[in-house]
């Protein structure tokens, strides 16, 4: 009887395995044909670093501020500031701006830094090369990577930016391109000087 | 109307009108011989494919796409890959010994497909040991395997060598004892009047009058080919390969063809003797041919040792041996019995 117990429990449990194997069998194809699809990246996974612009001017949000170049742990970003504003936004903007990404953590410490949605880790994850020294990323190319990166503008903490806008100079937040607010900039000394060319480039 | 024998009658007549009787003879050979092996050569390079879309499908993945629509070239394209790779023969190896075992293993697989028939009239000779002749030539295939494990020269090789020739040995037993029931029902050994015995309605075949046989068979021919849950032989956790670890190039693609092929002739017998053969399951069904109804059949067969493989884990080598002796032995011979006693009581 117990033999004959075992028999039935065997076979049993071995009826619920084929069912359980035949139910994967209409079943949608987990993996992707990974060159031709690719999985959606979630909207803060930790990928190449780029430099977000302002999608209306097209300009970099970046005013070389140096907060992200100061709080990276592994000195990966190297900038230069422009002497001059540009004339257009009366921001100052980075001449020079690399980052390492053969050092690059992606720990986000640098978008978390800074205030001005001008650097944020994306998605992005294909960056494979055969020469190590294409990973230097510089200005134009870091601007062209971010070109199609969303991102949501930062919300204006208007109690702290009212009381203490010239107390920090570098968290000023209220950053509004389109409309350039001569108060807004309490972060640079303006030297403002619409006729000078701008060095770009 | 797409009854295949009609077409090999008006070729063998066409052959009969202009060449001599022993000419004629050796010419017919050679032709079926090409007939069959070439079409058991594209069913293994289809079966591989299938095997590896339905594993895929059953672990939620895609499988081969690359090569052709949803790839079923990858094989053929695997298959040129393995002619062009080198021929490695191990230093030690026992040379000549190593060089026959995959043709032994390839040649014998064929063999048992001279009395297999696949369709009405379809059927290379109708030997009237037919399914004694199947059993016994099948059990080849582990000759060729204690071959190349030994030949090898390589403790894993020789290792799954000897784990087959237990197994293959062990399950032989019960394997031919679960065909005696159908062979008693049908009182003759050739296939042919196996199949004819089942005509009719699918009420006719033998699975519902041998159930039992038929689940020992499945049970045990799983076993004979080496397939999960009974792959001890080339368990890769263990044994990296089994008994073709040392072979590379078109040696292991013999191994690995002849392997999807024996699969195939498994569920050819099993079709034939329990699930009647190229016999429709019912009458008004008849005009598809015969030919698709025996390969539908061995199909959905080879189908169900795919599902086995992609669900059960592997038993272990004493369980193995105690399920083949302790199990399935004493049921193959109450199965012979109860037939006996049935059919002495009913007719």
């Amino acid at each position: 009887m117990r033999a004959a117990r075992q028999v039935w429990s065997g076979v049993y449990n071995l009826i619920l395995g084929l069912l359980t194997v035949f139910k994967h069998l209409g079943h949608k194809a987990i993996t992707l044909q990974y060159p031709d699809e690719r999985m959606p990246m979630f909207e803060r996974s930790r990928g190449v670093v780029v430099l977000l612009s302002d999608p209306e001017t097209g300009k970099l949000n970046c005013t070389a501020c140096m907060a992200c170049a100061r709080i990276c742990p592994v000195y990966a970003i190297d900038l230069e500031r422009s002497e001059e504003p540009d004339p257009e936004t009366k921001k100052r903007y980075p001449v020079k701006f690399e980052i390492d990404n053969t050092t690059c953590a992606f720990c986000g410490l640098c978008e978390e830094a800074c205030n001005f949605d001008a650097i944020k880790l994306t998605g992005k994850y294909e960056f494979s090369v055969y020469d190590q020294k294409t990973l230097l990323y510089d200005r134009d190319f870091l601007q062209e990577l971010g070109r199609d990166v969303p991102y949501e503008k930062r919300k204006k903490p208007v109690p702290k930016a009212k009381a203490a806008p010239k107390a920090d100079p570098t968290s000023p937040k209220p950053e509004e391109p389109g409309s350039p607010k001569p108060e807004a900039k309490p972060e640079e000394s303006p030297k403002e000087s619409p006729g000078e060319d701008k060095p770009e480039a | 109307m797409f009854e295949l024998e009609g077409i090999f009658n008006a070729v063998g007549n066409f052959l009969a009108s202009f060449l001599g009787s022993p000419l004629l003879q050796i010419v017919s050979i050679i032709a079926v011989a090409g007939v069959v092996i070439g079409f058991l050569m594209v069913l293994a390079l289809f079966l591989v494919w299938w095997e590896r879309k339905l594993s895929a499908d059953f672990q939620v993945r895609i499988g081969p796409m690359r090569t052709g629509p949803h790839g079923v070239l990858q094989t053929i394209a695997d298959a040129l890959k393995l002619l062009q790779k080198e021929d490695i023969v191990p230093l030690t190896a026992d040379k000549k010994v190593f060089f026959w075992a995959p043709v032994v293993c390839f040649v014998t697989c064929f063999l048992a497909y001279i009395c297999i028939p696949f369709g009405k009239g379809l059927i290379a000779r109708d030997l009237n040991i037919g399914i004694l002749y199947i059993v016994a030539i099948t059990t080849f295939t582990v000759i060729s395997l204690l071959m190349a494990g030994w030949a090898s020269n390589n403790k894993y090789s020789l290792l799954g060598g000897m784990r087959s020739a237990a197994q293959i040995v062990s399950y032989e037993v019960p394997l031919s004892l679960s065909l005696l029931g159908t062979v008693m029902l049908a009182q003759s050994l050739s296939m042919v009047t196996i199949v004819q015995g089942q005509g009719g309605s699918f009420l006719h075949w033998y699975i519902w009058r041998q159930p039992l046989g038929f689940l020992l068979y499945v049970t045990a021919a799983t076993a004979e080919v080496n397939r999960t849950p009974f792959d001890i032989p080339e368990a890769e956790q263990e044994l990296v390969a089994g008994y073709n670890i040392e072979y590379s190039g078109m040696k292991f693609a013999m191994f690995f063809l002849a392997e999807f092929i024996n699969m195939f002739t498994v569920c050819a017998i099993a079709a034939t003797l329990f699930l009647g053969g190229w016999n429709p399951p019912f009458e008004f069904l008849s005009f598809i041919p015969s030919w698709v109804w025996f390969l539908g059949k061995s199909l959905f067969l080879v189908f169900i040792l795919m599902w086995f493989r992609w669900t059960f884990p592997r038993l272990r080598v004493d369980h193995l041996m105690a399920f083949a002796w302790k199990f399935l032995l004493p049921l193959a011979f109450l199965n012979i019995i109860v037939t006996g006693f049935l059919i002495y009581l009913f007719e």
